[in-house]
Formats: structure tokens, sequence, C-alpha cells
């Protein structure tokens, strides 16, 4: 390799520029890691650390080995993957497990493609669904938040969508499934199972208000998904409220927050106009919205995701940017 | 060529999945474990073999217009006939890959050997050349099912060497995509040097 | 080289072409009938093997009405009925044949087909934690259905609706037995 390496695409980009967005990214999760951290004690911080490195050592070792060009390495875009990865997964996964993660989401997700700025699929994601098919039980296993940093007696149980629709599909309704459980609406918003990214609304918010402050990313993306989702929500919630959950649940429950405002929202595998990134939060929200009212699985915002960033180019084509003077 | 050429050449440099890139389906569908790569192979090998003697045989003859359905209908003679025998003597190997078997009739390999080789070649080159990319066929499907297995089952031709199950996403469609770039990426590279 | 692609040779080929093959085809069928028909009946066989004891004769296959749904059954002189139950399961219908004692004791139940998530549901072709607890289940004594639904099955780990669905094939055999010993 004796070329001269001209770097991909938005050329208007430094690293120095990358690394700086990416630091904002990082900043913007910490007020939900430290929740997280609150709920799911040393076993989440396990968790990251372990995705962490795993991302950040597989990135470095292929730039350096494989494709021998170390001037690409980008530590804190892999750092924001590892984030990202750790927040996707129950505490509960063993080691191995997030590093197989890992490996996926930087060796197969992004640097298949050519590393930063080439892939896809958004790295992250891709590294979640791929455990999330291989090791079922351990993935849905997920860990109820102990509240307290000390006590490691987690309980394990299956998280609000998976109860509701498995009691769907015997035949109940959501309130039998409810009255079922010794639950109510109210009490699974609170004290609801997850990974640490589902936990913490509040935290994910005003993360990403910074960097909505920052000027680091617009706020089309998230807007279009959480408008979509709350549209269908609410039709079919009015239509027959006991087969279809409503507008806050399906909002707050699940990937939809941390999915909306930190994974859509990711640079390379979105859209960049502001209407091709509506086109691409509309498509997101009524995805994730048929895989949870209509298909088996009880959660759809990673598929969501996916699905949608293999459109991101045919996206990119229909909505150009403005060129500047026109 | 030479004789010995025809029949290695199915391995590296015409192998039928990684250079051609032929009969994607049952290569993707089938190699759930080495064993069910290697029947697969085995079966569209028969199917080559037979059909490119007998396409050699009679090429010479059919007029030019109607070569592709009479090509098609050789071929899908020989694939009902493999499918007859194996319901009848062997109901196991029937059962896993049931549905892959009359698909044999459509896969590219089998058809695209009639028209570029047999269809021009003597009986002899013509069957050697449907045991070479036979063999190619199958020794790549058995790798691929290898792979498979190791990664989704924990285990090589159904022997186990770990508790429990592997990463199941490789017994799914996704780890079939995935183990077919990556060893075609591997192939082509070690196939430059 | 090749003939002449007129009206006469095309029509000439293509019919030659195809009365060889069918011919050729014909043969085979004729010579492999007889097997194939042995092999099905083998598999039959093999899967009443397993979820009755050993019995004298051949088991007749007969059908029965049950609520509105007809079930086959193999009725196996001296050794009981296997019943093949059919229910909608995770990812598709789930095809169960249960052996079925003269007293209505559960021998045991085998897999007929299934479209299960590999590695959740389909555990319910190997989990022999899962399959044992069916062998010499006395319906009348404990309840087919999940613990969560307040029944005595201990459900496969993550697959509380493939385990739902097993049981209730149990179940309908069981009905279906009840029925059948109602009419002797």
């Amino acid at each position: 390799m004796d070329k001269l390496i001209v770097s991909p695409s938005p050329h208007l980009h430094s690293p120095a520029s990358t690394d700086r967005i990416m630091l904002d990214v990082i900043i913007a999760l910490v007020p939900a890691l430290l929740v997280s951290f609150l709920f799911y004690g040393w076993a989440q911080l396990i968790v990251l650390v372990v995705s962490c490195v795993g991302c950040v050592g597989c990135e470095w070792l292929i730039v350096r080995y494989l494709m021998k060009r170390p001037a690409v390495f980008s530590c804190t875009s892999a750092l924001v993957t590892g984030i990202l990865l750790a927040m996707n997964l129950p505490a509960t996964a063993p080691w191995w497990m997030v590093l197989i993660g890992a490996l996926v989401a930087i060796g197969v997700a992004k640097m298949s493609f050519g590393g930063l700025g080439q892939n896809i699929f958004n790295p992250a994601i891709t590294g979640r669904v791929f455990l999330l098919v291989s090791f079922p039980v351990q993935m849905t296993n997920w860990t109820m938040p102990a509240r307290s940093f000390i006590e490691m007696d987690a309980i394990t149980g299956a998280t609000p969508l998976s109860v509701i629709k498995e009691g769907l599909k015997s035949g109940l309704s959501i309130d039998e499934v409810l009255a079922a459980n010794g639950m109510d609406m109210s009490m699974l918003l609170r004290d609801i199972g997850g990974s640490s990214g589902e936990i913490s609304a509040f935290a994910l918010v005003l993360g990403f208000c910074y960097l909505l402050v920052r000027r680091v990313v617009k706020p089309w993306i998230p807007l279009s998904i959480v408008l979509t989702i709350a549209a269908i929500a609410g039709i079919f919630h009015a239509v027959d409220p006991a087969h279809y959950t409503g507008i806050a649940f399906n909002l707050l429950t699940g990937g939809v927050m941390l999915g909306s405002l930190f994974m859509a929202t990711d640079y390379v595998t979105s859209p960049f106009s502001k209407w091709g990134g509506v086109i691409y939060g509309i498509g997101i929200g009524l995805i994730v919205m048929m895989i949870r009212y209509f298909g088996s699985y009880p959660e759809g915002m990673s598929f969501a995701i996916l699905i949608m960033n293999c459109f991101v180019p045919l996206i990119n084509r229909a909505f150009h940017q403005k060129k500047f003077g026109r | 060529m030479s004789k010995f050429g025809l029949v290695t050449k199915g391995l590296l440099k015409e192998n039928p999945t990684f250079v051609l890139v032929l009969g994607m389906c049952p290569t993707l569908a089938t190699t759930t474990s080495a064993l069910n790569g290697l029947e697969m192979g085995l079966a569209t090998m028969f199917v080559l073999i037979l059909s490119n003697i007998v396409i050699s045989l009679i090429a010479p003859v059919v007029p030019d217009k109607v070569h592709i359905p009479v090509y098609i209908v050789v071929i899908a003679t020989f694939v009902t006939l493999l499918q007859l025998l194996m319901q009848a003597y062997t109901p196991d190997v029937y059962e896993t890959l049931g549905l892959f078997i009359p698909l044999i009739v459509v896969n590219c390999i089998v058809l695209g050997r009639a028209e570029a080789f047999a269809s021009k070649n003597s009986v002899g080159d013509s069957a050697l050349d449907g045991i070479g990319i036979g063999i190619g066929f199958t020794v790549t499907l058995t790798v691929i099912g290898i792979v498979r297995e190791i990664l989704g089952s924990g285990s090589v031709f159904g022997w186990k060497f770990i508790e429990g199950d592997g990463m199941l996403a490789f017994v799914m469609a996704p780890g079939a995509f995935l183990v077919l770039g990556y060893l075609m990426v591997l192939f082509n590279k070690l196939a430059k040097r | 080289m090749a003939a002449k692609s007129n009206l006469k040779n095309m029509a000439l080929s293509l019919t030659l072409v195809c009365l060889v093959c069918s011919a050729l085809l014909g043969v085979v069928y004729a010579m492999t009938a007889e097997p194939i028909r042995k092999a099905e009946e083998a598999k039959v066989a093999a899967s009443i093997a397993r979820v009755l004891p050993d019995f004298e004769g051949q088991p007749s296959l007969e059908s029965v009405n049950v609520d509105g749904i007809d079930f086959n059954y193999y009725r196996a002189p001296g050794a009981g009925y296997a019943v093949i139950s059919t229910v909608g399961g995770f990812g598709g219908p789930l095809s169960l044949m249960v052996g079925i004692s003269e007293e209505g004791i559960i021998v045991n139940t085998v897999v007929l087909a299934h479209s299960e998530t590999p590695g959740l549901g389909a555990k319910c072709t190997s989990d022999e934690a899962f399959i044992d607890q069916f062998k010499g289940w006395d319906p009348a004594v404990s309840r087919l259905a999940v613990v969560k639904d307040g029944g005595n099955v201990d459900a496969i780990t993550a697959s509380t609706i493939t385990s739902r669905a097993y049981a209730k094939a149990i179940a309908n055999a069981v009905s279906v037995y009840s029925k059948l010993a109602e009419n002797e």
C-alpha cells in the first residue's frame, strides 16, 4: 500500500473533529451510565468495561495489523460503540458474550466495510442483534433493577414488553396479563427489567439535550421516530385498548429512547438531509410498532434501525443536500 | 487442458462457489452442518456428472433454438431420479435436504456446465469436468458447513466439543452469509498468492 | 454441428427427449415405489415404538372427532394409543405424537414437526429434563399446564410459549383418549 490514501467521503471533517464529536457523545451518555450503575451495580460496570476494551482493542488490532493504516485509528469512535453496546446488554451478560458482541460490532459491522465512515449498519446494534439471535436465553434474561450499589442478589425476569407479548399470544387481554403477574401499569414503568439503556429515559433525554446545545446532532430523526410511534400507538390503543399497549408504555419501554436518541442518529448510518432524516425516522417508528404489535419479537427497535440503515443510501439519493448557493 | 487439470480446476481456479459464485441458494441454505453440506455437494455432483455426460452426447444433434429446454429436461430427469432414489434408500438424508433436492434443477452450476462445457466437449472430458466441478462444490459446501457447525453448534460432523449451544446466529441464515463472505475473502486472498 | 432449427427438428428432438426421460423416470418410479412406502412406514413405526411400549401386531390408523377437530391416532392392540396432536407453537405448528397407555397414563411424547426458534423453543426436541417429565404422567393427578399457569409442567428456560403449546398438545391428546375410552 504505497498509494496516497484518500480518507472516506465527508472530507470536511478532520480526524480531530471526529474525536471531538465522539467525545461529546460520550459526555452525553454519562448521565444514563450513572443511572445504570445505580440500578445494576458492579455487574453493569464490568459489562461496560469489557465492551469498551473489546471494541477499542478489536479496532486497534484490525487497523494496525490487517489494514496496516494506523493513521485512521479513532479511539473515541470505538469507545462510543463500546458504550452503546454495553447499554444494550443485560447486566447479567457473561464477559465472553460481551466480548463476542464487541468483536461482531467492530470486526464484522464496522471494519469489514472499511472502517470509520464506511459501515452500512450501526455497529453497536449489529453486535446486539447478533447476540440476541445467538444467545437468546442469556439475552432475554434481564436483571430487575436492584436499586442499590451493594445489594448483589439480582433478581432476573422478563422485560415488560415480553411479559405483555407472551400474555397476548396466549389469548389474554393486557389487563388480564397485568393482573396475572401482579402488576399494574404504573409499576411496569417504574420497576422494569431491561438493559441499562432502557431504564433511564430521563437521563438519556438529558444527555441528548447536551448534544443539541453543542449542535452535534439535529433533533429531526428522534422527533420523527417518537412522533410516529406515539401516533401509531395512540390510534391502536384508542381502537382496542385491551390488545394494544398505549403511547407512554411504548415510548418508555424497550430501547426506543436509547435507540432514537443515540443509535438512529449515528452520523455514518443515517441520512444527511433534514427531510431524509424525517423519512428515515418515520420508517423506524413504523417498523418498531409493526414488530411490537404483530411480530413475534417483543421489542423491535434494533431490528427497525438496522432495516432502515439499508435504505439510507436510497434516501440520500432521493433527498439531496441543497447545493450551496441554489 | 490435461485430464488431471479438468478434475482439479473445480477446487481452485474455477471453484463454483468462491470464484464462479454459482449455486448460492443451496450453498447458503443447506450448510447448517458439515454433514448436510457434504450430502448436498454429493447430490449435486451426481446430477452434474450424469447430465454432463448425456448432454455432451446429445448436444451435436439438438437444434440450437431448443437446446435450453432439452438440457433442462435432461437435468430435471436426473434430479427427479435422485429424489426418488434418496426417498427410497436414504430417507434420513432426504428428510434433512428434502426441499433442496428439487432445487438442483435450477442450480446455475448444472446448467452452466452444460452450456459452457459439456455441449462443446467430448463425453470423457465432460464427465471429468462434472467430477471436478462436483468435487469443488462438495468440498466448499463441506468447509462452509464445518465452519458453521463449529461456531453455531460447537461440534464437527455431529461430534460435540462444547456443552450446550454455540452461537446460534451461525446456524441461521445471517450466519450463512457471514461465513460465505469471510471464506470468500480468505479464499481469494490465498488464491492470489 | 447442431441440427438445423426448423420446426420439424425442434418438435422431434423435444418429443424424443421427453419420451426417453419420462420412460426412464417411469421405470425408476416403479422400482422405488415399494421401498419408499416401506421407508415411510418404518418412520411411523419408529415414532410409535418410541411413544408406546412393545406390542404385537400392526397398529392401525384411525381418526376421531373431538370438539370439532379431527385427530388421527394409531391403535396399538394391548399397548394403547399413539395420538397425533398439532397445536400452534411460537414459530408455527407444533406436531406431537403422544403415546397413551390403555389406562390413560402418558408413556412418552415425540415431536413430529416444529418450527420453533433454534436454541429456545427448538429445545423441546432435545431438552431431556423437559421431555422426560411427561414419561409416566398421569393426567388425572397432575395438571397439563406450565407452572406459570398453575399447572405442573416445568417450562423450558425462556420458552414459555413453546412449553405451553407442548402441554396443550398433550392435553388435547388426553382428551382424544378420554373420548376413545368412553366409546369402548
